[in-house]
Formats: structure tokens, C-alpha cells, sequence
């Protein structure tokens, strides 16, 4: 923080993304926690990514929002989880759909959820880059 | 309908007008959520009930949330969180009208 960073991440179009990261946030682990609660033996591995693609989420919202040097780092390293999670369990859930018997956030890419979920991940890698601290 | 024209409105910079939108859109989801909130304390039962609840909550938090947001930077990028948190609450009313209708479509 003590260094002028080029840009913090919570401010401009940065303010846009931590939005998005947050309803994904709220959308994928209320979305986990009722599945884990009230089914969770119908498809215990499409819930457990829903919860982890929840946390995932979370995480990347708060760090994103706090900006700062270590929150930076925390953030590209959640969006790079992101990023493999949705490529991932996209091309699982397309290859061998009976492995996924219930969607998760990421199946078939974010097909459910317009795709943004696909391209989430890329727009945070994007603007983690151009505010990388220095 | 009236959720298409709240991401039209909430595009342009934030103004009076935006705001005014917004919590007109906020008192229209209140009401939604209380008349839903009503109907299943009298005995409806939706497709499914956790779900619903939760959507139910969710739609209600969202634009006071992006509000905060939006307001504490006011840049031509606050109007854009609003919309987002629109679309956001329009997506969750779709879903709710699909729990809530009874399964005949399915």
C-alpha cells in the first residue's frame, strides 16, 4: 500500500468487477449450501465444486475489493483457480455428462449462468494485470 | 418489462434520476418479496422451498449492497454496478417465476 501502485484494483472499472465477484459470490455458495443441505447425496462431487466455486468467488470479491499488495496476490491466485475450474469441470461436464448429474456453476462453461462465469475469470486476469503493484 | 428499462436507465452516469430508479426498482422487489414472503407462510409450497427463500432474501439485499458500492466511488462506473446488480435481480426473478409456477411447463 505504501507504494503508488499503478492502480488499485477496487477503483474504476475494477469497482465493476468486484460487483459481478460478488453476486457470483453470493449466487454460487447460497446455491452450494442449499444443495450440500438439503441433497447432498444425489451428487456429492457437482455440490462440493458449487462450494468451491463459491469460495473461490468470495475470495476473489473481498481481495479484489480490499486492493493492496497481498490482496492482489491473493486474488490472481483464487482467479487462477477460477480460470481452471470453469475450463475444467466445462469440459468434464460436456465429455462425461454422468459425472455431473447436477449442474454446478461451471458446467458446460456457465452455460446457466449466460457465461459469464467463462469469461469472469478473464476479465479478472486482464485487470489484475494492468494494476499489477510495482 | 420493468426489469429491461432498469439496465437501460442504470447505463447512463449516475444522476438524481438513476437513483430515484433504483429505489423505486427496491420498493417494487420488497413488495415481491413480502406478497411471496405472505403467500408461503399461508400454506404455498413452490418447486423448491430452500431456494426460493433465498432468492426471495437475495433479490432484497441486492440493490442496497450495489448502492453502497456505487455510491462510496461515484464515477461513470458506479452506474454500471447498478445495472449489473439489476440484471443480477432480474436473472433471480426469472428463476423465481420458474420455481413458482407449478410444474405444468416441465
Amino acid at each position: 500500500m505504501s507504494q503508488p501502485a499503478p492502480r488499485p484494483t477496487n477503483t474504476g472499472p475494477g469497482r465493476i468487477l468486484v460487483a459481478v465477484y460478488g453476486i457470483f459470490a453470493l449466487a454460487a455458495c447460497a446455491r452450494a449450501g442449499v444443495q450440500l443441505a438439503t441433497r447432498f447425496s444425489e451428487a456429492p462431487v457437482a455440490y462440493l465444486l458449487s462450494a468451491l466455486a463459491g469460495v473461490v468467488y468470495l475470495v476473489a470479491t473481498l481481495t479484489l475489493g480490499r486492493g493492496g499488495r497481498t490482496s492482489w496476490r491473493v486474488a490472481l491466485v483464487a482467479i487462477v483457480i477460477e480460470a481452471v475450474g470453469v475450463l475444467a469441470v466445462g469440459t468434464a461436464s460436456l465429455v462425461d455428462p454422468a459425472a455431473f448429474p447436477r449442474a454446478t456453476v461451471w458446467s458446460a462453461y456457465g452455460i446457466g449462468y449466460g457465461f459469464v462465469p467463462l469469461v469472469l475469470p478473464f476479465l479478472g486476469l486482464a485487470w489484475l494485470i494492468s494494476t499489477r503493484p510495482r | 418489462m420493468i426489469w429491461g428499462l432498469i439496465t437501460a436507465v442504470a447505463n447512463k452516469p449516475p444522476g438524481k434520476a438513476q437513483l430515484l430508479f433504483a429505489a423505486f426498482l427496491e420498493l417494487v422487489v420488497v413488495a415481491q418479496s413480502l406478497i411471496a414472503g405472505f403467500r408461503l407462510v399461508t400454506g404455498f409450497r413452490p418447486a423448491e422451498l430452500a431456494t426460493t427463500i433465498g432468492y426471495l432474501i437475495g433479490i432484497v439485499i441486492m440493490i442496497p449492497v450495489a448502492w453502497l458500492w456505487a455510491n462510496s466511488e461515484r464515477t461513470r462506473f458506479s452506474g454500471v454496478v447498478l445495472a449489473v446488480a439489476a440484471l443480477a435481480v432480474l436473472g433471480m426473478t426469472l428463476r423465481l417465476l420458474e420455481l413458482w409456477t407449478p410444474p405444468l411447463l416441465r
